[in-house]
């Protein structure tokens, strides 16, 4: 439990400094960081009930999409704005790493499993990027 | 040259600054396409043929009558985040296309944007904040996290004064993450309360393009094809310097240690 609620404090400020980062205003920053922290949330809960990462990522991130799309409305601003901060905690930096420790190390099977395991998640944050998109535009005509 | 040719170039000439800038901070292409069209048509054009890539715009404004501009402008670098100018070109082409600026108040508030950067001193407190935190989020102690967070330091210092240089990106990623690698394995073979693994993943969230990387697969799954070929493949070409710089100082540290 206490490393969940580290997990989740430390996402909302690793989101707020990458809020920063991107020079979001000040009005949205509350806003763009706490959706870091229900992405993560959301993945924690989604893991815990589908054991699958490319599921749980792909939820997190459409969740992201939908909690920017409403901001954005709202605030009459482009949705990137909270997207991005949001998926932030999603990014796979931690396999991307530890992929190449075990390159370096010459220990193969290792690094062919986190190698795999950082694209599988690249690909299912795009993918439930995309995918709240497409719904998005099946609403809206040319 | 009339008034009529004079004041359709000065607005095509508007158009490529606003897509340049966009592309520049960090919009995404559709989105770009999709301006310019709307900015065209409310300063009369009849037909907009807007082309964007990373690496190119392409604009055709077709005036009732027959007369068409077309002009092209080359973008040497794009991709980055600003979203302080970014909100402020979504405003100026809301208003734009609700009312249109007079020409020249529309260059003078692209001028201004331009000049207005995101402040350094809120780049680089955001830029240790993002590391110091996501180290502990991956399991680092809170020691870690600060490490990460002085290292971030580093890391801005780094990309902004070879960012002046006319090192290419690969080349860049490459030599700040040999750096960083070789700086923080040196500090955690001091200190042995430290933890190379988790004060680097921090840092490593600073530098992989990750965000990149999701706009490209994001591009090309909703149409914009070539766009996201080309960024995917600068991304993960990206992503190889990054781990080859990282791994380079990992062995060479083994070998030392």
């Amino acid at each position: 439990m206490k490393g969940i609620i580290i997990q989740l404090l430390t996402a909302f400020l690793g989101s707020l400094g990458f809020s920063l980062l991107f020079g979001l205003r000040k009005r949205h920053l509350f806003a763009a960081s706490l959706g870091g922290l229900l992405v993560w949330g959301l993945y924690l809960l989604a893991e815990y009930y589908v054991h699958s990462i490319f599921l749980a990522n792909l939820l997190a991130s459409a969740f992201a999409v939908v909690y920017a799309e409403i901001l954005a409305r709202r605030l009459k601003c482009p949705a990137t704005l909270f997207v991005l901060p949001g998926i932030v905690p999603l990014v796979p930096g931690g396999s991307l790493y530890y992929a190449m420790s075990h390159a370096v190390r010459r220990e193969l099977e290792d690094a062919s499993l986190y190698g795999t395991a950082t694209l599988t998640k690249a690909l299912a944050i795009a993918a439930g990027i995309s995918l709240v998109l497409a719904v998005r535009e099946l609403h809206t005509r040319r | 040259m009339d008034n009529e040719t004079a004041s359709h170039s000065a607005l095509i000439a508007c158009l490529l600054e606003m897509g340049e800038l966009l592309l520049n901070c960090g919009a995404e292409i559709s989105r770009i396409e999709d301006t310019l069209q709307r900015l065209g048509r409310a300063y009369g054009a009849e037909r907009m043929d807007v082309f964007v890539i990373p690496s190119l715009i392409s604009v055709t404004l077709s005036f009732p009558g027959n007369e068409a501009v077309t002009e092209t402008r080359r973008i040497r670098s794009s991709g980055g985040n600003d979203f302080y100018r970014l909100e402020k070109l979504n405003d100026l082409s809301r208003r734009c296309c609700a009312a249109p600026l007079p020409i020249d108040g529309l260059r003078a508030a692209l001028d201004g944007i331009a000049a207005g950067k995101k402040p350094r001193s809120v780049v680089y407190l955001g830029s240790v904040l993002a590391a110091g935190s996501f180290a502990v989020f991956f399991g680092g102690t809170l020691w870690d996290g600060l490490a990460a967070g002085a290292f971030a330091l580093l890391i801005c210092a780094l990309q902004e004064k070879l960012g002046q240089t006319a090192l290419n990106t690969v080349a860049f990623n490459l030599v700040i993450s040999l750096l960083t690698g070789l700086a923080v394995g040196l500090l955690t073979m001091a200190l042995p309360l430290l933890h190379m693994d988790m004060i680097l993943i921090g840092d490593i969230m600073l530098l992989i393009p990750g965000i990149a990387m999701t706009n490209a697969v994001r591009n090309i799954l909703v149409g914009d094809t070539i766009s996201g070929a080309v960024r995917l493949a600068e991304s993960l070409i990206w992503a190889l310097a990054l781990a080859g710089g990282f791994m380079v100082a990992m062995l060479a540290l083994d070998l030392a240690g």
